[in-house]
C-alpha cells in the first residue's frame, strides 16, 4: 500500500514531467512553485488553505481535548471537541497586485462529554456548581475581509513563511488576539473585560504536492489547532481567574461522509446550512463565538 | 526534454517491480493494532525503532509567549528542541513484547530579534537582565513497560488507531501536571508554589507505514507540541502571575546531521552529550528545567560563599 501511495506520487510527478516536456517547453523553474516568487508564493498559501480552483470546495475536521487552567489545582480535561470548517477561495485578478484569492467559509466545534463523547446540552460548573446551558461554536461566516494579492497594497510582495524539511512542508500561524470585547462594556480600557486569546495552528503537507502547479487540491494534509483563551462565555465564569486551553489534531477530508461522529450526524441535523460554505461573494461581517453568544442572548430576552 | 522523459519512463518501470512484490509481502507483515504484540511494536516504531540501539532524532521549531492578564500575549522567544533517544525490545514469556528508552532532549530559546541563541534577556516586567538557562535534560525521563503485566494480562491500550483518510492522527490529551516543586518549599500545600503546566503533543502518519510490519521505524512523522507553564524559573519572576506558552512543529528525522545549523552548532559548543542517547543502562535521576535551575543556583550560591 505504501508502495502504492509513492508509486501514485511518482505517477503525479511523471504527468507533470510530460505536460511540461511535450507543451511549454522545459524551463526548470516552471516546473515547481517557488516560494520565492511572490505569485508564487500567493499560490502556496492559497493551496496550503484552499484549492486553486475556484469555487471548488475543501473541508477540514479535527478533534482533541478542551482543558481549564487556573492557580492552584491541576488542569482539568473538560470537554471533548470535534469542529469542521467547510470553505472555498474565489480567485481574483488586480492590476497593479497580481492574482489574488479569498476565502470564504462556515465553522462549527462541538462540545462533548469528555468519557462519553456525547454532545453536551447542559453542563455543571465544577467552580460554581451551577448547571449551564452548552452554547456550541457556529460560526457563518468566517470569512477573510479582502482577497490577499501577489502584492499588498503598499506594494509588499507576497512571502511564503514555512519550514521544508526532509519532503515535508508546514506551516505555523499564530495570532495572539487583545481586542475590545463585543459582551463587554464601553469602558473595557479602564476596568478590564477585554477579550484576550492567541489562536495557533500548523498546516502539514508533502513538499512534492505543494510546489506541484499541476495539483490544485492537496489531498495529504493534516493539521494541529491549539488555543488558548479566557473561560468561555457559557461557562458563566465571571471574573474568576483561569484559562481554557485546547488542543486538537486534523485533516483536510474529502468529504461530510467522512466527519467523525457525533459532529456528522449533527451537523445534518441541527446545522444543516453547514453542509456548504457561504457564497463567494459573501460581505457579511464575520461571526465569532463571543458575537453569536451576544446575538443569542439578545434575540432570547426579546422573546422573553 | 528527452533525458526528462525517459527519466520519468524509467521511475515507471522501476516503480512496477516493488509493486508486485510489496502486495505479497505485506499481507502477513501488516501489524494488527488489536493485538497486544502488535500494538507494542506499533508504539515501539512509533517513538524509536525496531533495531535495538538504532538512535532515533527528533526536531521541533515554534515560539515561546507570555500570558498576563491584562494585556495581549507577548513573543518572548523563538525556540528550537530536539530530542535523541534509543529503545531496546525483547520477547518475555509471559509479559508479550517489552522495551525500554532513554532519551536526551534540548531546547534553545532564540532571540526573535537576531535568531541567535539567547545568553541574557531583558525581563520586561521587571527591568532585569537575566541569564537564559537553557533546556538541557539528561535524561528527561525513562520508561519501560510491555504488552501484559506479570499475571499475562494485556496492559496496553488496544482500542482502534484514529484513523481518518489513510492517516493515523494522535493527540488531542494532554499531561496534566502538578506536582511538588523541586524548587518549592516544604509546605507548598498550604502557601503555594505547586509546580503546574500541561505539555500536549499530536502527531500525523501515513496508516500504511504505521501498520507496516516491515520496516523497523515510522520515518513519516510530523509533530506539533505544546507546553502551558508558570514563569521558567531563570526568569525570575518569583510570584507575579502569569503563564508561558510555548507552540512548535517538527518531526522525525532519518539523523542527527540533518538538524539545522543553529541546533547542531550550539550542541557540539555547549551541550557535546547530546549528540547521542544515553545508554541503555544508564542510571542517572529524571531532570527537568527545574531540577536544572536549582542545580545551576545551588552551585551559583556555594560558588559565592567561597569567594
Amino acid at each position: 500500500m505504501k508502495t502504492m501511495t509513492s508509486g501514485l506520487r511518482a505517477m503525479k510527478k511523471f504527468a507533470t514531467a510530460l505536460v511540461f516536456s511535450l507543451g511549454i517547453g522545459l524551463s526548470q523553474a516552471a516546473d515547481r512553485l517557488d516560494p520565492s516568487d511572490p505569485v508564487d508564493a500567493l499560490r502556496l498559501s492559497q493551496k496550503m488553505q484552499c484549492s486553486l480552483t475556484h469555487g471548488e470546495q475543501v473541508l477540514y475536521w479535527w478533534q482533541g481535548g478542551a482543558y481549564s487552567r487556573t492557580p492552584g489545582e491541576r488542569d482539568r480535561h473538560l470537554f471533548n471537541v470535534q469542529g469542521m470548517n467547510i470553505r472555498h477561495c474565489s480567485n481574483h485578478d488586480h492590476p497593479e497586485r497580481g492574482p489574488g484569492f479569498r476565502i470564504v467559509s462556515r465553522e462549527v466545534l462541538l462540545y462533548l462529554d469528555p468519557e462519553t463523547n456525547e454532545v453536551l446540552h447542559s453542563w455543571n460548573n465544577p467552580w460554581t456548581a451551577e448547571e449551564v446551558e452548552v452554547l456550541h461554536v457556529a460560526n457563518d461566516p468566517v470569512n477573510m475581509r479582502e482577497p490577499r494579492y501577489a502584492y499588498g497594497a503598499d506594494g509588499e510582495a507576497m512571502r511564503f513563511d514555512a519550514t521544508f524539511m526532509k519532503g515535508r512542508v508546514w506551516t505555523n500561524g499564530e495570532a495572539p488576539l487583545f481586542y475590545e470585547n463585543p459582551l463587554a462594556g464601553d469602558y473595557q480600557r479602564y476596568v478590564g473585560g477585554t477579550y484576550h486569546a492567541t489562536e495557533m495552528i500548523n498546516m502539514y503537507a508533502y513538499e512534492d504536492d505543494l510546489l506541484d502547479p499541476q495539483i490544485a487540491n492537496i489531498e495529504d494534509q493534516t493539521l494541529s489547532w491549539v488555543r488558548i483563551s479566557q473561560w468561555l462565555p457559557w461557562m458563566k465564569m465571571g471574573d474568576r481567574p483561569g484559562m481554557m486551553i485546547f488542543t486538537t489534531v486534523g485533516k483536510r477530508i474529502a468529504d461530510i461522509e467522512d466527519l467523525t461522529e457525533p459532529l456528522r450526524s449533527e451537523i445534518r441535523n441541527t446545522y444543516p446550512i453547514y453542509l456548504a460554505p457561504p457564497p463567494l461573494d459573501d460581505t457579511r461581517p464575520n461571526e465569532t463565538s463571543w458575537t453569536y453568544f451576544r446575538k443569542v442572548m439578545e434575540s432570547r430576552r426579546q422573546t422573553q | 526534454m528527452k533525458n526528462e522523459f525517459t527519466k520519468a519512463i524509467q521511475r515507471m518501470t522501476l516503480l512496477a517491480a516493488p509493486l508486485l512484490l510489496a502486495t505479497a509481502a505485506s499481507a502477513q507483515l501488516r501489524l494488527d493494532p488489536a493485538d497486544p504484540d502488535d500494538r507494542m511494536r506499533i508504539t515501539i516504531k512509533t517513538n524509536c525503532s525496531l533495531i535495538n540501539g538504532e538512535p532515533v532524532v527528533y526536531w521541533w521549531e515554534g515560539n515561546m509567549y507570555s500570558r498576563v492578564q491584562g494585556e495581549r500575549d507577548r513573543l518572548l522567544f523563538k525556540v528550537q528542541g530536539m530530542n535523541i533517544r534509543q529503545c531496546e525490545h525483547w520477547i518475555d514469556a509471559v509479559r508479550g513484547v517489552c522495551y525500554r528508552t532513554i532519551s536526551r532532549e534540548v531546547l534553545f530559546y532564540i532571540d526573535p530579534q537576531t535568531g541567535q541563541v539567547a545568553r541574557t534577556w531583558k525581563n520586561p516586567w521587571t527591568g532585569q537582565e537575566v541569564e537564559v538557562l537553557q533546556v538541557a535534560n539528561d535524561p528527561p525521563g525513562r520508561s519501560e513497560s510491555c504488552a501484559r503485566d506479570a499475571q499475562g494480562n494485556t496492559t496496553v491500550n488496544t482500542s482502534p488507531l484514529n484513523s481518518q483518510g489513510g492517516w493515523v492522527l494522535s493527540g488531542g490529551g494532554a499531561a496534566r501536571l502538578f506536582y511538588t516543586n523541586p524548587m518549592g518549599g516544604e509546605f507548598q500545600e498550604y502557601v503555594g508554589g505547586t509546580y503546574h503546566a500541561m505539555e500536549f503533543l499530536t502527531s500525523a502518519s501515513p496508516e500504511d507505514d504505521v501498520l507496516d510490519g516491515g520496516a523497523d521505524g515510522l520515518r513519516d512523522r510530523v509533530i506539533s507540541w505544546g507546553r502551558v507553564s508558570q514563569w521558567l524559573p531563570w526568569m525570575e519572576m518569583g510570584s507575579r502571575p502569569g503563564n508561558v506558552f510555548f507552540h512548535t512543529a517538527g518531526l522525525r528525522l532519518d539523523s542527527w546531521d540533518e538538524m539545522p545549523d543553529l541546533m547542531k552548532n550550539e550542541i557540539r559548543a555547549n551541550f557535546p552529550i547530546y549528540q547521542e542517547a544515553p545508554p541503555l543502562d544508564y542510571t542517572r535521576a529524571r531532570e527537568t528545567s527545574w531540577t536544572v535551575a536549582k542545580d545551576h543556583i545551588d552551585r551559583r550560591r556555594a560558588e559565592q560563599t567561597r569567594e
